[in-house]
């Protein structure tokens, strides 16, 4: 009997490189390749892992946006091993960190010259093909790693969030039976980090159906390259972020994105009146909003929206929906138990798409998951952290966050973390980071601290060797001394007006 | 306006929002190289250089923008337009 993730992921994209030999499987920079290259890839890799000596199973990836990178994590799965992606534009010690904390003996990197040291590195671009070596790995069971993604950390440090293979399995599963159809006809648009997991839904999807993955390089202004590649391309599908549209929105006029028959919106918020306007763009397209954080595979619910007709929101947000197939999701109060309909509570996630845990944080572990009775059988649950309530169908609507945490240009990020690094250079200096809307209905973070006004060059380069570039502030504000709330904390909302 | 003109004028849209007074421009800087170079950024360049020059970009103009050397001939291109 094969595992779910050899019959559900493996098998579809090794069937897919012997069936569509001649068709595209990559657009990567301008430059199409087939079926048959990238199964050519994914062989000299296998090959070479294959015989390479390291003893952990997890293996470094360097994400550079090119076919080496996307076949070694096909490669590194046929051979039963994990992914844990490493960004060529993260600050090198960020990148060590991660290698410290898995115990990486082994990075696979296509860059010309390594950033690594002290480490077995495999140059995957000078790798030459041989022969074909696209047989999965017998007896790989399903409750082996495939990627262990790190996230913001209010610690100062990012975790690692472990995905198995069956949650990798269990997901796709769920995908499919939201009835979007992909076929080899389809040309399916890839804009996300490899660092950021609906990532793996961009690459999954076209290639377990031998469509083509159109990427989005590194250094590329995304969402202009994006709406180039949908128009360029004709593009038949893709997942975005709602920012992205955002961005974009200002030039909807000239953008033909008539090729478009399903869109995905996701990794944040997705207002109701943005999607309105999008779908003057994209005329013939079908809009789905999918919510999910990384812990439970991609995505956990989704909700469909209905062109010229009534779609749920709360705020101008429209609905995440319901639950994926593979997954169960209760909105509960603080003491556990399920909230009525239209009661706020803290959405909760149980089923086959829940991570194991956080790798090497028992601490986390033990606050983030739970067991909780449902229908007679106990499940394991995830605390989303995000506050939400159920209406009388069962969709569930997204208010907020119970922490303080915010979406970057998508990304997942601790003003905790922030604050960490910030302090870290100022010593003793009170510091307070806040995510708020600019005018142009952007995610920026500003950072206040309770100190006269000074050249803040160094804190800046500083914070750039610890964060990537997306987690740096980008207002910043000098307090001599911060307003208090009558409880005598920070006040924020104080604060908060500050910012113009 | 003149080329110098422009160099001048666009050096200070980058100084503030890339938030660095170092950055020297050259005609083959992107956006690799300009370390808080994203989305983001990138959006409020482009404001702040519709604003400081009074011109408006259209997507495809945005679109075959690879460096700084195609942005300054755009700007100038759309000033004399």
């Amino acid at each position: 009997m094969k595992s779910l993730f050899d019959r559900i992921v493996l098998k579809k994209i090794v069937d897919a490189i012997g069936l569509f030999p001649d068709r595209f499987a990559f657009c990567i920079n301008e430059m199409h390749y087939t079926y048959r290259q990238f199964g050519q890839c994914v062989s000299k890799i296998r090959n070479k892992l294959s015989k390479a000596d390291h003893f952990n199973t997890k293996v470094g990836l360097v994400i550079n946006d090119d076919l080496e990178t996307y076949a070694s994590i096909i490669a590194l799965w046929l051979e039963g091993c994990c992914y844990v992606p490493l960004h060529p534009n993260w600050p090198l010690e960020r990148c060590q960190d991660i290698c410290e904390q898995v115990e990486l003996d082994l990075i696979l990197d296509s860059s010309e010259q390594t950033r690594y040291e002290g480490v077995q590195v495999i140059n995957t671009l000078a790798l030459p093909y041989e022969q074909d070596c696209l047989m999965p790995k017998a007896g790989v069971s399903d409750e082996e790693l495939a990627y262990i993604l790190f996230t913001s950390g209010s610690t100062g440090k990012p975790k690692g969030v472990m995905i198995m293979r069956k949650n990798v399995a269990s997901f796709m599963d769920s995908f499919w039976q939201t009835g979007i159809k992909i076929t080899e006809e389809d040309r399916c648009l890839q804009c996300f980090d490899l660092t950021f997991d609906v990532s793996v839904q961009g690459y999954l999807v076209p290639l377990t159906k031998g469509a083509c993955c159109y990427t989005v390089p590194h250094g590329q202004i995304k969402y202009i390259y994006a709406s180039g590649l949908i128009e360029d391309h004709q593009l038949t599908f893709g997942a975005m972020a709602p920012s992205m549209l955002r961005y974009l929105k200002p030039y909807f006029e000239e953008i033909d994105a008539t090729s478009l028959k399903s869109c995905i919106l996701t990794a944040e918020a997705c207002p109701l009146n943005l999607m309105e306007d999008w779908y003057k763009c994209a005329t013939n397209v079908e809009l789905y909003d999918f919510y999910g954080p990384t812990e439970c595979t991609v995505y956990c619910t989704y909700y469909k929206l209905t062109k010229g007709g009534d779609n749920k929101t709360l705020n101008g947000i429209i609905s995440i929906g319901k639950p994926l197939a593979n997954c169960v999701g209760l909105v509960l109060d603080e003491n556990g138990n399920e909230c009525g309909v239209g009661e706020k509570g803290e959405l909760c996630i149980a089923g086959d798409q829940v991570t194991k845990g956080y790798w090497k944080n028992e601490e986390k572990n033990a606050s983030a998951f739970f067991y909780k009775e449902v229908d007679g059988k106990s499940m394991r649950f995830y605390h989303t952290g995000d506050l939400c309530y159920k209406d009388a169908d069962g969709d569930i609507m997204y208010s907020g966050r119970l922490d303080h945490q915010a979406k970057i240009q998508g990304f997942r990020v601790e003003m905790g973390e922030i604050e960490w690094h910030a302090r870290e250079f100022l010593g003793d200096i009170n510091v307070v980071c806040m995510a708020f809307e600019n005018k142009d209905a952007l995610t920026e973070i500003a950072m206040f601290m309770e100190t006269e006004e000074f050249n803040p060059e160094d804190m800046i380069a500083y914070m750039r060797t610890k964060m990537p570039s997306y987690m740096i502030p980008t207002r910043l504000f000098y307090v001599p001394v911060f307003p208090l709330n009558s409880s005598d904390k920070i006040d924020k909302v104080k604060l908060k007006a500050m910012i113009q | 306006m003149e080329k110098n003109e422009i160099i001048e004028k666009l050096t200070l849209v980058f100084h503030e929002v890339f938030g660095d007074n170092n950055i020297v421009l050259r005609n083959d800087m992107s956006a690799a190289d300009i370390e808080n170079w994203d989305s983001l950024t990138h959006m409020l360049m482009i404001t702040k250089v519709e604003e400081v020059f009074g011109i408006r970009f259209k997507l495809k103009e945005l679109n075959k923008l690879k460096n700084v050397g195609d942005l300054c001939n755009t700007i100038e291109g759309k000033l004399q337009g």
